[in-house]
Parts: C-alpha cells; structure tokens; sequence
C-alpha cells in the first residue's frame, strides 16, 4: 500500500483535492441528493468490489485497475468528508443550526 | 463536544447524498491513472523483483507482470530454492499475486559429465550442477588450454556427486596432457580414453587421478602414451655408435652409454639421448642385452618401440646370427617382443699367417677381453670383441692358433696359473663354438710370468690381464 501510494501520490492528490471540493460544494448545494434506496445499493457495491479487491479474484491489470480505483475513490471520500466538514465550521449556515 | 458530534454526523450522512456529482471527474481522473501508470508501474515491479531474485539460484528466470501481478517462470535447484523464490517476489512492495510457474530442474541419472578433446578443440558435454558450476569449469577449461577453442554444450541437472566441481576441476586439468581423448565422469566414477600428448603424459595423468576428491573413483584409465622409442645405430664406416630416442632418466642414460662403451671396443659412443618418463617397466634390463647383441653385429640397427625390440643387421658370421637369434628372446624381461631380420655379413678374403696375426693383434688392441673378476667367466661385454677375433680367425684357416692367457702379480703364483689357462680355454671354447675347429687352437696359461708392464700400479697390472693370439703356419 505505501508503495502505491508513493507511486501514485500525483492522482491521490488529486482526488483528495477533488474530494475536498466535492466536500466544500456539498454542504451548500441545492441540488436532489441520491436517494436513501440508490445510496445503500452504491455502498452495497462498493463494499462488493472491495471485497473482490481483498480477495483478489480479479486477476492481471483489471485486478490492479480495481484496486486503485477503491483506492481513489476511499481517498475522494476522504477529501469529502474533510471538505464537508470545514464548511460546516467556517460558515455557519442553516445546516449547523439546525 | 458529543452535540457536535452529532450533528456533524448526521451532517455528514446528508451531505454525503450530495458527494456524488464529483464521481464523474473521479471516474475521468481514474481511467486516466490506469491509462498512464499502468505501463510505469509494471515495469516499476519487474525491475523490483528482478533484483529480489538477485541472491536466488535460478535458471532460465523468466518475469512477466502484468497489473500487479506477477508471474516466474524458472528452473529452480531446489524445493527451498523454489520457495526462496516465490517468498522473494512476494516480499517486493506492491506485487499483489505471484503467479508460480517455476519447476525444479531436471535430474540427470546417472549424472555424466564429460571433457572431450579432438583435433580442433575441446568439448564439455553432459550437465552441470549449477550454473556457477558451469561457469567455473568453462572458464577453468580456457585458462588450462591457454587459446585453444574450448565448446560448452553442459546443460544443468540435480544430481550430482557431492564434490563434483573440485573432480571436475583436477580432470580438466588433465585434458591439457591429451592430444585427443575423452574423460568422463558417470556419477562418482571417473573414466579416460584417449592419447597422451607427451611422452609421460600418461603418468602424469595417472599420478594426478590419485588427488580425485573422496568418493570418486577411477573406472577404467584407457590412456595411451606415444610409443617410447629408443634406437641405437652402429656405423661400420665412421665407427660410431648413435644412441638417440628416450631414456627413463639420467642415471639409466649415463648407464647405457657407460655399457655401450665397454661393448663397441671400437666405435665411438654418440649419445643423442633424452630423457622422458613412460618407460616402459623393465626398459634398462631389455636395452641392455639388447645393445649387446647388436655389438656382436658388423653393421646394426636396434630400434625399442614400446616392449618390441627390433634387431636389423649383418652378423658377422653364421653362427654368431643363429645364436643372436635364439638367444636375445631369452635374455629380454618376461612380456618383451623380439623381431631379429639378421643376415650374416659376406665372408672376407682368405689371408695368410702374417696378416691374420696382424689383424687379431689389430683388434686386440682396440679392445681387451674381459672376465669376471677373478674367475674364467668370459664377460657378455666382450661379446663384440670376440665375434671381430672369430672373423679374424676365420680368415686363416690354414693357420693355428695359440691362445695366451697372463694375469698380474697380484695373488698366489699357481692360482694366477690356472686362472690363466681357464681364460684361454674360455677363449677357445668360446671359439669352436663360433664353429672354429677345435684343432686349430691351443690355449696356454703363463700366470703372472710374462708381464708387459709394471704390477705395482693398476694400470700397469690392467695391462698385465690380457689374452693373446699367437697364429702359427700350420706344418
């Protein structure tokens, strides 16, 4: 793992930095959520592929595909979260009192 | 503290609904990631676990990746080396899987190894344990050749010998000595054929196969020598004898030419000798009578190829050419060969008592007869000698002959008597038996009563020893 991440630290920055700005946007967006339903069906799958992913089922470059998308999309999740939460405290809005 | 957290949390679950719309450039970003590194990081993870592999002994290691995957193809020496193998590539960072497609080497029963050697150049055959092994031989083979072309068609096998690199070593070391031939080794045994390049060659070989390492052994040495030749001429006309070709060694040379000097009394001894090991076992007890029968030869060649002794020549007369040929099998060591080609030398112009007395005194001066000390033995040195004074009496046989015998001062009168009339008596009988009638010679003893020189020094008592020919006109 550490190894691929100093191979790959260039793209895993870049979806930090995407993550966090996902993040940042979130808090404030407008726009319809993915629904409750559609969100456990895509947290089902994701567990799936990293269950494949740790089991490594998926032989040869597909295999190696797989695990750095997990990989990036853990890291983009990362940077929501960190992006999410800073503009929760920075600007105060509707969502923190409520 | 806890209400924030709460709220942060449920925050979080809400927000994150709204995370989505990023998956998009993170799907782009990913598909481009997987599109550049992909190459990068195979050849990243190859170069990684070649260099893994650099203290495990493989053969024919061959490494593939593809994604993080990686697969090795080898031949390996070992279970363990297997492992080794497999653990190594497993413990570089970042390889996911590693595909085994290794297998051991093949085992080679017997285990056969071979260094043949031929006109052109030198050919290891067979397997190698390792290939350090390999490596090692090749290169020791070129270093003991010095520039001759040296071919390795060994493959790699498990199971050897242990210590087969320190026989093999010692072994290749010995195809140096050959000018053709094959040494093998079929597991713990060790086989020879061939040609030894130099005379002794052979030995030295032999002598070398005694340090083989412990538990190998010698199956079969079928190493041949060069033939070891020696030749002797003896040249009627410039009174030379010529001994050239090999002798075992200085001593057996000063020896041989020691002897050849007492048995031509009148040829000068022209010593072309060297010396070389390879000998063949008994050489000096066969050269030895063998000179001297070509001493008893007007004009010779004696040529002792191996354990075979060649006598050409012309004898001096006829019963001196049937007694060479009876007798020189007899005197040769048990296993030598004889081939006599003898003709007998055309009898020369009959003479009459003064010239016949002329010619013996001649010979008789050239050379001395010599006995046994102290007794009437005649010496086989003086064969030679004898056969020229036989010629010579042939020559006259309107003659008759008294042999004188004389001895020195030293000893009792009377036994100095009979010891002078039994070396005459030898002298005659060792004349009609050359086929002299015996009524032609009468042998004389005078002791000690003539001298020609003084008996106080030995030289002078040396001279005082001696046989004479007395020739008489027959009445």
């Amino acid at each position: 793992m550490i190894f691929l991440a100093t191979f790959h630290w260039g793209w895993l920055l870049a979806t930090l930095l995407l993550g966090f700005a996902m993040g940042w946007i979130a808090v404030v967006h407008r726009g319809h959520g993915v629904s409750k339903v559609v969100g456990r069906w895509l947290a089902a799958l994701v567990a799936v592929l990293l269950a494949v992913a740790l089991a490594r089922v998926v032989p040869g470059r597909p295999g190696y595909w797989l695990d750095l998308g997990l990989m990036m999309l853990a890291l983009y999740l990362i940077g929501c979260v960190i992006g999410s939460l800073l503009r929760d405290r920075v600007l105060p809005g509707p969502s923190s009192a409520g | 503290m806890r209400g924030s957290t709460n709220v942060g949390k449920r925050g979080l679950v809400r927000w994150s609904s709204k995370w989505w719309p990023g998956t998009i450039p993170l799907a782009v970003l990913w598909a481009l990631a997987a599109w550049t590194s992909t190459a990068p990081l195979e050849t990243e993870l190859a170069a990684r676990s070649t260099a893994a592999l650099k203290d495990v002994l493989l053969d024919k290691s061959r490494i593939a990746v593809s994604g993080r995957d990686v697969t090795l193809a080898a031949d390996a020496f070992s279970e363990d080396g297997r492992h080794n193998a497999i653990a190594a590539i497993e413990a570089v960072p970042g390889v996911r899987l590693v595909d085994d497609e290794t297998r051991l080497v093949p085992e080679a029963k017997p285990f056969v190894w071979s260094a043949e050697r031929d006109v052109v150049r030198v050919t290891l055959a067979g397997s190698s344990p390792l290939p350090a092994s390999k490596t090692k031989l090749l290169e020791a083979a070129r270093a003991d050749l010095g520039g001759f072309e040296v071919v390795d068609q060994t493959g790699l096998a498990r199971g050897a010998p242990p210590r087969f690199d320190e026989a093999a070593l010692l072994l290749l070391g010995q195809v140096g000595k050959l000018k053709d031939g094959k040494i093998t080794i079929t597991d713990t045994k060790v086989s020879l054929a061939g040609m030894a390049r130099d005379l002794g060659g052979r030995e030295a070989i032999a002598a070398a196969l005694k340090n083989l390492p412990e538990g190998f052994s010698v199956a079969a040495n079928e190493i041949k020598a060069p033939p070891y030749i020696f030749q002797a001429y003896k040249d009627p006309v410039a009174l030379t004898l010529t001994l050239t070709g090999n002798v075992p060694d200085s001593n057996a040379r000063a020896a041989l030419v020691a002897t050849s000097g007492r048995k031509f009394f009148a040829e000068k001894v022209v010593d072309n000798l060297k010396t070389s090991l390879g000998a063949p076992s008994g050489f000096a007890n066969a050269v030895t009578p063998a000179l001297g029968a070509l001493s008893r030869l007007s004009t010779g060649t004696l040529v002792v190829t191996d354990r075979e002794v060649k006598l050409s020549g012309d004898a001096l007369y006829d019963a001196a050419a049937a007694q060479l040929r009876a007798n020189l099998t007899k005197d040769l060591p048990q296993g030598w060969q004889v081939k006599a080609d003898i003709s007998v030398k055309p009898a020369a112009a009959p003479v009459d008592a003064t010239v016949c007395q002329q010619l013996l005194t001649e010979v008789l001066a050239k050379g001395k007869i010599r006995f046994e000390s102290g007794r009437s033995n005649l010496d086989p040195d003086s064969a030679g000698l004898l056969d020229r004074l036989v010629e010579t009496a042939l020559r006259c046989p309107a003659t008759n002959i008294n042999v004188a015998g004389h001895t020195d001062a030293d000893g009792d009168n009377n036994a100095n008597q009979v010891l002078s009339e039994k070396r005459a008596q030898a002298v005659v009988d060792y004349l009609v038996k050359a086929g002299l009638p015996a009524s032609r010679f009468t042998a004389i003893g005078y002791g000690s009563t003539q001298p020609v020189a003084d008996n106080e020094t030995d030289e002078g008592k040396a001279r005082n020893r001696r046989i004479e020919f007395v020739v008489k006109e027959q009445p």
